[in-house]
């Protein structure tokens, strides 16, 4: 799926939720919080197959729209994102080599939080110690392990180290141990290796899921800063994450052309 | 010869990365002796003895009633996917025993005109894993490093370390996805039979082998596993492959996967983001595009 073809996507995604957002906002008040699914051991049932809906992974912030990129309204708490002097320069550089420099461009992993708002649908499947987060692209696996520590660092992981708690009925995710290879999204936002990301999914109806992510890094930012956008249940009844292998698409198109 | 050998199929994955090294230090190490759950560790020996076993096995179970296999799985007998069929060893790969239990004779029982597949794969083509393609199904189960089942009301997840790759298998009796969508992993539905968790998986592709030694299928595979826990800690694992474009007849492997050692957790290992040895690998060897390169 190349750039075009994804916004044509999301577009009529974003569509089609326009039109069925009323009886959805509707049944927010008719459910309430004590009718969201629950597992063996009472805690929110997050399992099924999930979607943002946001133009996040274009940009986080306000930005008007381009030429493949659609507009849309950011997901930054107040729209700032409070680099340093150095690391203002150095992601106003990263938007200008984008197009050959974002890592979605080499189909490495995304890390944590773009894999969330990533273009892609993606499976969280749970039992009471372990979570899993399958995402389409790239076949991304994260492994939310529940009620642990960190293990001993250092340790350079794309999708980093997470460990859960719930806090009442937030499921509440402390990630740390990144890279620096990974962006925030397509317009050159980034982070270093001291990324810490505390991330809150709070079921508020049994098909939408309220995410929040604080991002700490002292090598990058002046202050922790936080985005929240929702996360969308899938509901076609046949839904099934699929593949997205780019990286295997782009080797057997040169091996044919060899 | 010896550069040529250096970088044969066989050690693309220990290229691939250095973790796999060690990987075949603590799993390659030839035949396992010891027995498990109390059964040979011979597929030939180990599967009529766990059938036994299994059936007089009552197993912890979820709230929901079905068997719980919650956990970090390995298959101690497989050598990292290196061979499937008996093998002596050499400077490449482990000396292995069979894991097919049917046929007798402990071989794949290719069509004829597939007889000599193996060994041109085995000379000529890179193994897709060392390319870190998906390992495909069945043998994401048996591939280096085992799989993590998450058991969840209706859906398991099988999350494998070996670069990252995962397959989740819905039981609610819902059907295969339309037949024109190919997946490196397949589509799998899951269903109960008793104690027995029975895996149907459709929708591949030819673009997975099944062993570094060069085994391989056609996208005509489809793959029947069934998952029955043995004691505690044991699962006797067995998958029935039937691709009537390249095999004489439906075979079946059994293995046993074995319990990781509590708190063994499976963690990211990133294959192609930190792959660099692919255009070394290229210079002898080719990449795997299916059976039918030509089309």
């Amino acid at each position: 799926m190349d750039r075009s073809q994804s916004v044509k996507l999301i577009v009529a995604t974003i569509a089609l939720l326009v039109w069925v957002a009323p009886p959805a906002a509707a049944q927010v008040g008719a459910a309430g919080r004590g009718a969201l699914p629950r597992m063996w051991d009472g805690k929110p049932d997050l399992n099924g197959v999930w979607q943002a809906l946001t133009t996040a992974d274009w940009d986080l912030q306000d930005h008007s729209a381009r030429l493949g990129v659609p507009a849309g309204q950011g997901v930054v708490e107040g729209n700032d994102i409070p680099y340093q002097p150095w690391a203002l320069a150095k992601k106003q550089e990263n938007f200008k080599e984008r197009a050959t420099a974002d890592p979605e461009e080499k189909c490495f992993l995304l890390g944590v939080p773009r894999t969330m708002y990533a273009p892609f649908p993606f499976q969280i499947v749970h039992s009471p110690d372990y979570i899993a987060v399958l995402s389409e692209y790239a076949h991304t696996t994260r492994s939310i392990f529940m009620n642990s520590e960190h293990p001993p660092g250092p340790i350079e992981w794309f999708m980093g180290d997470s460990r859960g708690r719930w806090e009442g009925d937030t499921l509440v995710v402390d990630v740390k141990y990144f890279t620096d290879q990974t962006w925030l999204d397509r317009a050159g936002n980034f982070h270093s290796e001291d990324l810490h990301v505390v991330e809150r999914y709070t079921m508020t109806t049994p098909d939408h899921i309220q995410y929040e992510a604080t991002l700490e890094d002292a090598k990058v930012f002046t202050r922790p800063w936080k985005i929240s956008l929702v996360l969308y249940r899938r509901k076609e009844t046949n839904v099934r994450v699929l593949e997205y292998e780019c990286y295997a698409y782009a080797e057997q198109e040169s091996a044919r052309r060899r | 010869m010896l550069m040529g050998r250096a970088l044969s199929p066989g050690l693309a994955i220990a290229f691939a990365c250095l973790t796999c090294m060690i990987v075949a230090a603590q799993e390659g190490g030839g035949p396992r002796k010891t027995p498990i759950a109390g059964c040979s560790p011979v597929s030939r020996n180990f599967y009529p003895c766990a059938k036994a076993k299994a059936a007089a096995f009552q197993p912890p179970r979820n709230p929901d009633g079905t068997p719980n296999m919650n956990g970090a799985w390995n298959p101690a007998t497989a050598n990292g996917s290196q061979n499937i069929e008996d093998y002596a060893g050499d400077a490449f790969l482990n000396p292995q025993i069979t894991l097919i239990v049917d046929p007798p004779d402990g071989k794949v029982p290719y069509l004829p005109q597939w007889a000599n597949k193996r060994q041109d794969n085995w000379d000529h083509y890179i193994d897709p894993l060392g390319t870190c393609y998906l390992t495909g199904v069945p043998r994401q189960v048996f591939a280096p490093r085992g799989i993590q089942i998450i058991q969840a009301p209706h859906v398991f997840a099988f999350v494998g370390e070996f670069a990252h790759q995962y397959r989740t298998i819905p039981t609610d009796g819902s059907p295969h996805i339309g037949d024109s969508i190919r997946l490196f992993m397949g589509d799998a539905r899951g269903h109960w039979e008793g104690n027995t968790l029975v895996v149907d998986t459709t929708n591949l592709t030819d673009l997975t082998w099944l062993s570094i030694s060069g085994h391989f299928h056609s996208d005509a595979l489809h793959v029947a596993e069934r998952f029955t826990l043995v004691d505690a800690d044991t699962i006797l694992y067995e998958t029935t492959l039937t691709d009537p474009k390249v095999f004489r007849q439906p075979w079946t492997m059994a293995m046993p996967l074995v319990r990781f050692e509590k708190g063994h957790e499976v963690w990211e290992e990133p294959c192609f983001e930190s792959d660099h040895d692919l255009p070394y690998l290229l210079r002898e060897h080719k990449l795997w595009i299916g059976l039918n390169p030509s089309n």
